[in-house]
């Protein structure tokens, strides 16, 4: 089959790139090994969390790329990383949507007690900013061991309280389960009456990330009238059902504009022709399928994601084999203490202004390939606080670029 | 022994030490999300794996439940095959507990078809009637709450016998037990719309593919299957033609099962010749060979990707030529599994289960009110039939349809 784009990766970066190939009328095909860190981590999208709070984000980011010109950011400027974000939430118009509050960073309780910064917050969320002064609740359910709801209330003075659930008899419940849950009327009904009758005077009252998959909005509403107080999601572990949520809408969009959805089977190799790639085969053992087209988006993450793989010595990119700049040897990976910087996070593939890969020289390497998201070099997007950013506004551009092309 | 030895070689690599942990699996297993019996696809696949010795016996009696849907696999970035690790651990527990009478009966529906087809007069009403079903249901345990699949006469195979198109272009057909005996219109209909592509379909002899068993974890009597159909399907090919099947169950089966699960000498090649049929059609759209003179339909229809559709790596394809259509509304389906797993959602003991996997999609349904719901899958269109008492249609016969000359 050929296809105008093929984007590889269905992280964020992966599923921006094909929305705005789609938009652009191209015919795409989106090939996903799993579903990625998305869903694992992502709740709020974090663009610069190391802006502290009075800065507006379009000026961190212009001074942030003065001082990093290899910084993927400086490659394309605050322009189109807005342009970007505004591509990203325009695809949740509807009650749960993205927005900052006054333009920069703000501070959001964590499912570990600790508060984060963060950038774009779902309506779900928002309510968690404007704690202080407020008597409140957090609220954690017996069995489901992913969030515990004294320890996140302790650090805030605040109240917990840890619900039993009938339904989990022996004792264990996972984020899926308990956010399906929610979304029973009857449920939702049993639990607010026993919050109302305990909750002591709170004004707020905390959850974990779990209001449903589907409607999570509905939920909260429901909810705040059984409760009788605002009602706001905490996010915590992995895996996460914001970042399902994200997905799922990525993933309903791209069907119903007619992208072709290939998700669970692996790239095995590519073909080149010269400094072109002409197709890629996925392997369903025992077939591999070819699939070719005139551009390809490389959007495959680091180490989670598989875009990165290492061996004992030396860390590679495994379906074009691009060089990988990283530390000279092994030693260098790491930092000596847990939380220090490590330099492994810093890995990836080096490019050209216009995301194409590109060798030490400076030449690129493949004429149609762009690359996107976590898997681009010079980034630190744990340390700065900027993985989602990084990958909503790469994604978009790499394929931006590819189609001027 | 023979079968226990011919097991242990056709075991794939275990691969679950790639686990990262991460949960993903668990967050979308229909089975985990509905009931706390299965500890989820992590734990009963690579975590328990790691206690699971050869010689020591099966101690994991949840692992029945996993309704082998495959959605762990697709989407597991580490790729590890967690899906085939339940299905061995299934395997041992059930061969070493010893399998009740109802499932030999309910994977071995193939055996009677023919003759459930020349009886369906008689039978499909006892099928239908509650006293019947309440028998079947205490005796055997096969949920008394399940409708039951209606056989039909003339059967798909003796229907296909009458005047036939020809054509230098030929293509075989697997059409599986289920069109073949209960909704012979799906058979009709692949007929037709390959002939309306100017292709003459052949028939190759042709027996269950076995994917009832294996999903019991009877890898002997998947085997069997297999070692029959194998050969004379391969003949076909090896006579230039390619395979379509209409039923992805199947498909996936003879597609994927036969080599990498089974082992079964030749099945790699059948595999680099086999299509699902929307997959084929989609090719021949790509190459400019498909037949678009489609007249338009003006109805609403949602389209539900089958478990194993997915698992086929192919994408959509039978939703993105039903798109082709003019006037035709067409919409995805936002939900995973149907629940009805095969034979898991006859028996009594997982008929709830079953039923409050399928709950999700059901509302999926209701929020997008179709007026007919398609899918590739005979057990889905059960189960949709089952949860929604909607029409629901197998995508072919929507295109045949659109195919027809006016008047």
């Amino acid at each position: 089959m050929h296809y105008d784009i093929i984007i590889i990766g269905m992280g964020l970066a992966g599923l921006m790139a094909a929305k705005t190939a789609i938009e652009a009328g191209q015919r795409v095909l989106i090939i996903g090994k799993g579903m990625g860190s998305l869903c694992l981590f992502s709740s709020t999208i974090d663009v610069l969390g190391t802006l502290t709070a009075p800065m507006k984000m379009k000026n961190g980011l212009s001074q942030w790329i003065q001082h990093h010109p290899r910084h993927p950011y400086s490659n394309m400027g605050v322009e189109k990383i807005v342009e970007a974000l505004s591509s990203f939430t325009a695809l949740f118009p509807s009650s749960y949507s993205f927005r900052s509050i006054n333009d920069g960073n703000c501070l959001m309780l964590t499912g570990a007690g600790t508060l984060r910064p963060t950038y774009l917050i779902p309506t779900t969320m928002l309510a968690g900013n404007m704690l202080e002064g407020r008597q409140g609740l957090v609220v954690g359910f017996k069995g489901y061991k992913d969030f515990y709801a004294h320890y996140v209330a302790a650090p805030l003075k605040c109240q917990g309280m840890t619900l039993s659930l009938p339904e989990s008899p022996r004792e264990e419940m996972t984020a899926a389960a308990v956010s399906r849950l929610m979304e029973k009327q009857p449920f939702r009904e049993r639990i607010g009456k026993q919050i109302r009758e305990r909750k002591n005077g709170a004004t707020w009252v905390g959850f974990p990330a779990i209001l449903g998959l589907h409607d999570p909005i509905h939920v909260k509403k429901d909810l705040e009238d059984a409760i009788g107080a605002e009602i706001f999601e905490i996010s915590t572990l992995p895996p996460s059902i914001p970042g399902q949520r994200i997905f799922a809408r990525f993933k309903e969009y791209l069907i119903q504009k007619g992208a072709t959805w290939l998700l669970g089977h692996s790239i095995s190799q590519a073909s080149l022709n010269g400094k072109r790639c002409e197709m890629v085969f996925v392997s369903n053992p025992p077939v591999l399928t070819s699939y070719s087209a005139d551009r390809f988006v490389l959007a495959t993450g680091r180490f989670v994601g598989g875009g990165l793989a290492a061996t004992q010595e030396k860390i590679f990119e495994p379906i074009f084999n691009l060089p990988v700049c990283q530390p000279a040897s092994r030693e260098h990976w790491f930092g000596k203490t847990f939380f220090a910087n490590h330099p492994i996070h810093q890995v990836g593939i080096q490019t050209d202004p216009c995301f194409r890969p590109i060798d030490d020289k400076g030449d690129v390497l493949l004429e149609n390939v762009w690359l996107a998201g976590s898997i681009l070099a010079h980034h630190d997007s744990i340390g700065e606080k900027s993985r989602e950013g990084i990958e909503i506004a790469t994604g978009y551009m790499a394929a931006k670029r590819a189609l001027e092309k | 022994m023979d079968s226990k030895v011919t097991k242990e070689e056709t075991w794939p690599k275990r691969n679950l030490d790639v686990c990262t942990r991460c949960a993903t699996c668990v967050a979308v297993c229909p089975v985990a999300r509905v009931t706390p019996l299965f500890p989820g696809p992590k734990q009963a696949g690579p975590g328990a794996e790691r206690f699971r010795r050869p010689n020591e016996p099966s101690v994991d009696k949840w692992i029945d439940l996993c309704i082998g849907c495959h959605l762990c696999d697709m989407v597991c970035s580490s790729g590890v095959n967690i899906s085939e690790l339940n299905l061995i651990a299934k395997a041992k527990y059930l061969d070493e507990k010893g399998r009740p009478v109802r499932d030999w009966l309910l994977t071995h529906t193939y055996l009677f078809g023919r003759l459930a087809s020349l009886l369906s007069p008689i039978l499909n009403p006892l099928l239908q009637n509650s006293v019947v079903k309440w028998i079947l249901d205490s005796v055997l345990s096969i949920d008394q709450r399940r409708q039951l699949p209606r056989y039909q006469s003339p059967t798909f195979r003796q229907w296909f016998r009458g005047d036939r198109f020809e054509s230098d272009k030929k293509v075989a057909y697997f059409y599986g037990c289920y069109a073949n005996t209960n909704e012979v219109d799906v058979g009709k209909a692949t007929v037709q719309v390959l002939e309306a592509n100017g292709f003459e379909v052949v028939l190759p002899p042709q027996k269950c593919c076995g994917i009832p068993m294996l999903g019991n974890g009877d890898f002997k009597e998947a085997r069997r299957m297999g070692l029959w159909n194998v050969p004379s399907l391969s003949k076909a090919v090896s006579s230039g033609l390619e395979l379509v099947f209409s039923s992805t169950s199947c498909g996936h089966m003879i597609k994927h099962e036969y080599s990498h699960l089974l082992e079964i000498p030749g099945a790699e090649k059948l595999a680099q010749h086999t299509f699902d049929l929307f997959e084929f059609l989609r090719n021949l759209n790509g190459s400019g060979n498909f037949n678009t003179h489609f007249k338009p339909i003006s109805k609403k229809l949602a389209y539900f990707a089958p478990c194993h559709l997915r698992s086929l790596g192919i994408g959509f394809p039978a939703f993105e030529i039903l798109r082709l259509i003019p006037q035709l509304e067409i919409d995805f389906i936002d939900a995973d599994c149907c629940g009805l797993g095969g034979t898991f959602g006859f028996k009594k003991e997982k008929y709830d289960i079953s039923q409050e996997i399928g709950k999700d999609l059901a509302e999926a349904v209701a929020r997008l009110k179709p007026e007919i719901v398609l899918s590739d899958c005979e057990g889905c269109r059960m189960q949709i039939r089952h949860l929604t008492g909607l029409e629901v249609l197998h995508p072919v016969q929507v295109l045949r349809d659109a195919l027809e000359k006016e008047g």
